[in-house]
């Protein structure tokens, strides 16, 4: 992305955003909240990871930024523009949940195809689908027909076709489905490639860990609602301070910690929990006064999936 | 590029296209080589019915609704397409398959009526040209149709109202010679669905060249306006995940 008038113009701009389903249920009229009043505001040369339980939202956002539906409340703007509009779309590279092609093309004929649909001359289709085929490692079984791809082979294909034209964002979901680990680690690599060029990738995925190698923000979505967007995950600032200590010492009492607060208690060791890093030397200085002798100290950051768990048990309870 | 990438996926989308293509030709031939009294077809009407009202339904069925009961619909138009060039292209890809379609069976027509001197090809030139009109009024309203209905419905759908209205429409004439009601609704039929006798006239030269024109730009008319239906549609729909 270069500079000027595009980096002050936020990649997605979405403003009090609401999407109700309609439909029946038990032959009776039946309406679902799949997103409730959510506003985001997301800039250029990011990696956000979309999470979430299962119908918390995830896709029906996805699928608003895409414009493939319509929001039943509230404005989303994609680039500065709606969209539905060719400016949007020009701007965005999109990849659903199941990539379904024409069975009969082969993977060269389907990126020819998609990228004949940008607009492209022909020697510009020719050249992309070379690049892509290479750059995805797909050239193998580009002049095969895709009715017999697996899913991961299809997730790939996929990808070769939004990242056609350079998108400025690219809205992935559940891209690993069905990739092995060479796919999944190679995801990894293009991913960042993308961001390094200064695109913007809103990556909805299950697999935590694969989100957490990509990415340190986040937009927790719970029922349809915002309940966490930030650029760091609580993991990044709170953490868990494991302390391991010589049997037979002094009391750990809680008053020696204080302000902070220990987790668990043994004889051999103890975990604090702490708000960050600064917070360590307190911690350990408190201890050896008292006369505690500590063999050994670890920060654990709760990674994702901990703090994706507790999110969940907090909206749950 | 783009027009011709949409317009050449409804010619390869399945492989049923081609097969309709080849069968229809080859039941042409077929019904040549059958032994007839000379005069017994008229292969400007055989070619009218056939190939006009009922080809159309075969090329166009899930033209749209096959990609949104896939779900592929959710890739195409998050591409840099219009609705509107998404419609027109598919529908462009089927007229210009109807257009090569009918050219190629009225050679083979011609052909086989000097080799054989079977049947009246009396008029031709003029079925040719309303097939193709009355195969793309077909055309249009079953793709505006596929909009809204997945898979192959339209068709179906088509094929079967189509039907009921042409039985009940012979009932109630049949029952009801001399009723307004059945006049208005005639009319109503006639000039607001696709106009199988108006064209079918037309060809057959019991019109006069004012009223032949006016037909065949009734029949523009009414593709048009099934067309922009189905551009307004495409255009409103959503896309939604759950494909089925």
């Amino acid at each position: 992305m270069s500079g000027g008038e595009n980096d002050a113009i936020p990649v997605i701009d979405c403003q009090e955003v609401t999407k109700v389903y309609k439909g029946t249920s038990a032959g009776r009229k039946a309406s679902v909240c799949a997103l409730d009043n959510v506003s985001l505001r997301v800039e250029g040369g990011t990696i956000i990871g979309l999470i979430g339980p299962n119908g918390a939202g995830k896709t029906t956002f996805l699928s608003l930024v895409a414009g493939l539906i319509f929001p039943t409340r509230g404005g989303i703007r994609v680039c500065g523009h709606p969209p539905r509009s060719l400016e949007a779309r020009r701007s965005l590279g999109y990849i659903p949940e199941s990539p379904v092609f024409l069975s009969r093309y082969t993977a060269r004929a389907v990126l020819k195809h998609h990228a004949a649909l940008h607009g492209l001359s022909r020697q510009a289709i020719a050249a992309q689908t070379d690049r892509l085929l290479a750059q995805l490692r797909i050239e193998e079984y580009a002049d095969r027909a895709v009715g017999g791809f697996s899913l991961g082979m299809r997730q790939r294909l996929a990808l070769a076709v939004a990242l056609l034209d350079n998108p400025r964002l690219l809205l992935l979901d559940e891209p690993s489905n069905g990739l092995d680990p060479i796919g999944v680690i190679e995801l990894r690599r293009i991913l960042t490639e993308v961001r390094q060029s200064g695109a913007t990738v809103i990556i909805s995925s299950h697999r935590l860990g694969e989100l957490e190698r990509l990415t340190s923000d986040y937009v927790f979505l719970h029922q349809g609602r915002i309940v966490q967007f930030g650029g760091e995950t609580p993991g990044e600032q709170a953490g868990r301070l494991q302390i391991e200590v010589l049997p037979g010492g002094p009391l750990i009492e809680e008053e020696m910690l204080a302000p902070y607060r220990p987790v668990e208690k043994s004889e051999t060791g103890l975990v604090v929990a702490v708000d960050g890093v600064r917070d360590v030397p307190n911690v350990v200085s408190s201890l050896v006064k008292a006369g505690v002798r500590i063999t050994a100290v670890a920060l654990q950051k709760p990674d994702v999936e901990r703090t994706f768990v507790r999110l969940y048990e907090e909206r749950a309870s | 590029m783009k027009a011709y990438a949409l317009i050449a996926e409804t010619f390869s989308r399945k492989a049923s296209v081609r097969f309709v293509h080849l069968s229809w030709l080859g039941i042409y031939a077929a019904i040549f080589l059958i032994p007839m009294p000379p005069e017994a077809w008229h292969w400007g009407l055989f070619l009218f019915g056939w190939s006009g009202c009922l080809l159309p339904l075969l090329l166009s069925e899930g033209i749209i609704g096959d990609d949104i009961a896939s779900g592929r619909i959710r890739l195409l138009v998050t591409e840099p397409i219009r609705p509107a060039e998404l419609y027109l292209y598919r529908f462009l890809g089927l007229s210009l398959q109807a257009a090569v379609h009918f050219l190629a069976v009225g050679a083979l027509i011609l052909l086989l009526h000097r080799l054989t001197g079977r049947g009246s090809v009396s008029h031709l030139a003029g079925f040719v040209l309303v097939s193709w009109l009355i195969f793309n009024v077909w055309a249009a309203l079953s793709t505006s149709l596929s909009v809204v209905l997945k898979r192959a419905h339209n068709s179906m759908l088509l094929f079967i109202v189509t039907a009921a209205v042409f039985s009940l429409l012979s009932l109630l004439m049949s029952f009801f010679p001399k009723s307004v009601a059945v006049d208005v609704l005639l009319r109503m039929v006639r000039y607001t669905c696709p106009p199988v006798e108006l064209l079918g006239s037309t060809a057959s030269g019991r019109f006069s060249l004012l009223q032949g024109l006016g037909s065949v730009a009734h029949s523009l008319v009414l593709t048009a306006l099934y067309g922009t239906v189905g551009i307004v549609l495409l255009g409103r729909r959503e896309f939604k995940y759950v494909a089925d």
